[in-house]
């Protein structure tokens, strides 16, 4: 023991590791973003802007000297719309060609830059500032001072102007302003930044992407596909402990304008696509229409006041229809979090008569069916495209802002045959409240932890290569995968046991696992008295599903008549012993015997390690050890196929 | 290393019949070919590919070298910024649940020391360490960190916030640090230690049949005692048992020192509560009255217990009979002296070795004379023969004549 004293706080740096880099992620949505940042307890979370908004819409307004981003300027689309730019993103990088002219009027128009030839801008009207007074001049001359008149000088005001502004340098403004609420939270400068981008992106638009942001002040450290950074938070400790570490995993995305899905393998931490599709045919928009039209009619109901909004017809509709759309947002979020009813009310909705109206989860469910029942759709034929039985699916992760509608979930698991125990966050009850399984800010989560990992790579010679794997257009991630599930066989009669296997079947390496891989399982093996040896054979399955049509008693309810009893399709997961690569015998050492009065009294039992590891060609080495001290081992090496 | 799987699964017995089937293959069946699979470049597992990759040839075996020796530095460069330089030894202790489900009412019954986590030191922590330790406990069990800290667990899909009871280790902690950093208190609460009674019940129900049935190592037995004694003692440093070659003058010093041992120990902190409810003043002052009986009680219980170890020590102890011995020697080698008007200068060693002398002599003269007595009777029977044959030989002359 030191008898040092405690000096009271010192002057010095606190430790690298204890402070966290000040980077930020940002999830640039079409019609929303979010900025996530790393928070004093080292947890990556959704941070707020300035108005109190974790869900910052893609918007800015010019009004007057006044320049509003955000959900501020969602407001100016009622009676500013030619001045309102939404909708973005989707523009960036792309051709004034290439965009189709079909838009709406709802807010300002994409036209054909000026000057610039083939570049898409946007022209609002602002108010200049006023030319600053001229300086007074410091010598007392008689030359340049004007003569004096008897008019009033005229009094300063801002000029009207025209102001041109391509998609690029809107997106600058915007991620500047993210950027800035970001620092304003951290208390210091930002350093790197991740951002997504969707999978429909071109790589000339991911250029634009990051010029523009860089054209911001922020450093870009990676550019994200929005199912990689769901893959990141749904890959970390604090996602949820139970599921397995090797498991197939669908993300569903449903955003304001487009629905993709995405289906992973995840093994161990390691993800990659196996299927994905995007289709803008299902969106949250049309979520938004219908809710609007059925707020409409209900108006018109209570008020006698005739309203068409979606389409609209008049500048009072449209006017009714943007002020309709802004406050079903908050319908929305109540819906999402509460199954009683959620209201909306606006303030002279249209002719000066105000509105409030309510619906309840269960109606809104049925009002929106049409849009589940296409998600539903385009699940199932994803699934059929990749090959892959829904059974087979393990978990099901929502993004984006309709993926908190629990009714798009219940939709999902009533119209595609998923498991029971299909692993989704409504289930483990962490959507609401913050939680980590929020839809809405899940990808700004991610893109803050692999900020951060990436920014902690060091920046010398030694990992220049590593650093550039995390670009684009790498070829270090293409990887060769395990096509068969590859695990030991353990030979014998039991309860638990499957007769068709004859034996209770461990895997360990799971089919599209990247190579190499390494695996090492721990179970326990009951042993007989006289001879105490195990088997362990090596096996490769293949998994499969198979479907049996059960009839099923309905029950029959008291005041109906007799009902047929129902056919209804049983799955079970089957495994095919598909070749054998030897066994590896073992005489247990270590085997120890139950001491008590339980059913396993006076059973002997031992514990086996196994450990398999594929290299990438495909070679397997086995390797298997009794737990403790002196036990006994045993391995088994599969060469290369094709060697 | 990999990480392993604990799988919940016992597989069943090998059956006795069993034959292993024949190898149906020779390899696994070829993978998806290189870039079939894009890896989504994200995350740990990632980055520890992209490594073992790109800088370890697809090693495992080095790769894990290469972490555990980064580990390592990683360590290495903590401690080296201070990690522990200035908590004085403190370290980190393990909490186990039950400690975590301390009941702050019960603070009497809690151990202190175990709640900051200085079971290690007990009675010797410094105040510099207990104030360390506490801020370290603080800064572990505030409750304003516990409520964003702690995740609400979900139980039949609801969400329950499980730290109900969030503050109650924090008030363990805040009882524990008021006990140990009072000296009185800390006094109370060492003077019964729960864990120093357990030691105490351990090595102190030794008796003198026990020690003499089981053939005990006497300084084994009794050395810890005395050790655990000694932490009582007002004087300091104690004296120790010590060894079997020790002086007289130490062993004197030794029971001298413990037959008038001053201790500090008390027990206050087993008094009874006056009762809550009642502000009589009689009856606070028949609960004090009691109380004081029986602290003076314990500490008399205490002292006849220590002085009654002692004495077993005393008539166990095989220095003692050695010194009676020599000293009841040398009485009598100069008893000897007196009389033989010698010195008495004769030790026991050279009087062992004049018996062992004089044993052997008489041991010597003893062969000689059977030798000797063997020889003699030989001679008598060789002369008896040679008298026979000459009587033999006479009678056959006697008969041919």
């Amino acid at each position: 023991m030191s008898s040092k004293p405690l000096t009271n706080g010192t002057s010095e740096e606190t430790l690298p590791s204890s402070s966290l880099p000040p980077i930020v992620g940002i999830n640039f949505g079409n019609s929303y973003a979010s900025i996530a940042v790393f928070t004093k307890e080292g947890l990556a979370e959704c941070i707020a802007n300035e108005d109190g908004e974790r869900q910052i819409a893609c918007a800015i307004s010019f009004q007057g000297e006044e320049i509003y981003i955000g959900n501020q300027a969602t407001h100016q689309l009622v009676k500013n719309s030619k001045n309102t730019i939404t909708g973005f993103r989707n523009l960036l990088g792309k051709k004034f060609s290439e965009i189709p002219q079909s838009q709406s009027s709802k807010s300002a128009p994409v036209i054909q830059h000026p000057n610039i030839p083939d570049e898409p801008a946007y022209k609002v009207a602002v108010l200049q500032p006023a030319p600053a007074p001229l300086p007074q001049s410091t010598h007392n001359s008689s030359f340049n001072t004007p003569a004096a008149s008897h008019a009033p000088t005229p009094r300063s005001e801002p000029v009207p102007a025209e102001r041109i502004l391509t998609v690029s340098e809107v997106t600058t403004l915007f991620i500047a302003s993210l950027v800035e609420s970001a620092e304003n939270f951290l208390g210091k400068k930002v350093q790197g930044a991740v951002l997504t981008v969707p999978p429909s992106f071109s790589d000339s638009q991911k250029d634009a992407l990051e010029k523009a942001a860089t054209a911001a002040g922020v450093r870009v450290l990676q550019l994200l596909d929005e199912a990689a950074a769901a893959a990141v938070t749904s890959t970390s400790d604090i996602w949820a402990a139970e599921l397995p570490h090797d498991r197939t995993q669908l993300i569903v995305d449903l955003g304001c304008s487009s629905l993709s899905l995405t289906l992973l393998s995840i093994r161990a931490g390691l993800a990659f696509v196996l299927a994905s599709s995007e289709t803008t045919e299902v969106s949250g928009l049309q979520i938004d229409d219908i809710l609007i039209k059925f707020f409409a009619a209900d108006f018109t109901k209570k008020t006698k006041t005739p309203l068409t909004v979606c389409p609209s017809s008049g500048v009072a509709d449209e006017r009714t229809e943007a002020r309709l759309r802004l406050a079903i947002e908050h319908t929305k979020r109540t819906i999402s979090a509460s199954s009683g009813a959620a209201t909306c009310s606006v303030e002279s909705l249209k002719d000066g008569l105000d509105y409030t109206g309510a619906i309840n989860r269960m109606r809104f469910d049925l009002l929106v069916r049409s849009v589940y029942a296409s998600a539903a759709a385009a699940v199932s034929s994803l699934l059929v495209a990749a090959g892959i039985d829904a059974h087979l699916v393990d978990e099901i992760v929502y993004v984006g802002g309709a993926g908190c509608l629990p009714g798009l979930e219940d939709a999902l698991l009533s119209s595609v045959s998923f498991r029971e125990d299909v692993g989704t966050p409504f289930a483990r009850g962490t959507v609401v409240g913050g939680g980590v399984g929020d839809p809405t800010t899940v990808l700004a989560r991610g893109c803050a932890v692999q900020g951060a990992l990436v920014a902690g790579i060091p920046e010398d010679e030694a990992h220049a290569e590593l650093r550039k794997a995390y670009e684009r257009s790498t070829e270090v991630n293409g990887v060769r995968a395990t096509s068969k599930t590859v695990g030991v066989l353990v030979p014998g009669a039991g309860p638990d046991v499957d007769a068709a296997l004859g034996g209770v079947w461990v895997p360990v390496v799971y089919n599209e696992t990247a190579l190499p891989a390494r695996r090492a399982v721990r179970f326990d093996v009951e042993l007989a008295e006289d001879a105490k040896k195990v088997a362990l054979e090596v096996w490769e399955v293949t998994e499969s599903i198979r479907v049996e049509k059960v009839l099923e008693a309905v029950p029959v309810e008291d005041d109906e008549d007799e009902e047929e009893p129902e056919e209804v399709e049983v799955r079970h997961r089957e495994v095919k012993k598909d070749a054998c690569f030897g066994v590896v015998l073992l005489d247990a050492k270590l085997g120890i015997q139950t001491k008590g009065k339980g059913k396993d009294a006076g059973k002997w039992f031992t514990t086996v390690e196994v450990q398999f590891i594929v290299e990438s060609s495909g070679a397997l080495k086995v390797d298997v050890k009794e737990l403790g001290e002196g036990g006994a081992t045993g391995s088994l090496t599969v060469a290369a196929p094709g060697s | 290393m990999a990480t392993v799987l604990t799988l919940p699964i016992t597989a069943p017995v090998l059956p006795k019949d069993y034959t292993p089937p024949v190898a149906s293959s020779s390899g696994l069946s070829a993978p998806h070919p290189s870039g079939h699979r894009i890896l989504l470049p994200v995350g740990h597992a990632h980055l520890n590919h992209l490594r073992l990759a790109l800088h370890h040839a697809h090693d495992f075996e080095s790769f894990d070298a290469h972490l555990d020796s980064e580990r390592e530095a990683k360590e290495k460069l903590l401690a080296a910024a201070g990690g522990d330089e200035d908590d004085h030894g403190v370290g980190d202790e393990a909490e186990p649940a039950d400690l975590l489900a301390l009941d702050p009412k019960e603070w009497k019954k809690q151990d202190h020391y175990a709640v900051l986590g200085l079971s290690k030191f007990r009675y010797l922590a410094t105040a510099e360490q207990i104030k360390i330790a506490h801020r370290k406990k603080v800064l572990k069990h505030h409750p304003d960190k516990k409520a964003s800290s702690t995740p609400n667990e979900t139980i039949l899909g609801i969400n329950v916030n499980q730290n109900t009871n969030d503050d109650a280790f924090f008030k363990c902690i805040q009882k524990a640090h008021e006990v140990l950093t009072n000296a009185e208190k800390r006094r109370q609460f060492d003077s019964v230690d729960p864990t120093f009674l357990d030691v105490e019940e351990d090595l102190t129900s030794i008796t003198a049949n026990d020690f003499k049935k089981k053939k005990l190592d006497f300084f084994k037995t009794f050395t810890p005692i005395f050790e655990l004694y000694s932490r009582f003692s007002r004087t300091q440093p104690v004296p120790g048992l010590g060894k079997l070659d020790a002086t007289k003058a130490e062993v004197e010093g030794f029971y001298d020192f413990w037959y008038n041992f001053d201790s500090w120990r008390s027990f206050e902190w087993w008094d009874k509560e006056v009762n809550e409810g009642s502000d009589s003043r009689d009856d606070k002052r028949y609960t004090e009255k009691k109380n004081k009986s029986e602290r003076a009680r314990r500490k008399k219980e205490d002292t006849a217990k220590l002085r009654s170890l002692v004495d077993l020590t005393l008539s166990l102890d095989p220095r003692i009979k050695l010194i009676k011995q020599q000293e009841k020697e040398a009485r009598e080698a100069k008893k000897a002296a007196a009389q033989n008007g010698k010195p008495a200068k004769k030790t026991k060693a050279q009087e062992e070795e004049e018996k062992k002398r004089l044993e052997e002599e008489a041991k010597k003269k003893e062969e000689e004379e059977k030798a000797a007595r063997a020889e003699a009777k030989k001679a008598k029977a060789a002369a008896a023969n040679a008298a026979k044959k000459a009587r033999r030989l006479a009678r056959a002359e006697q008969e041919q004549a």
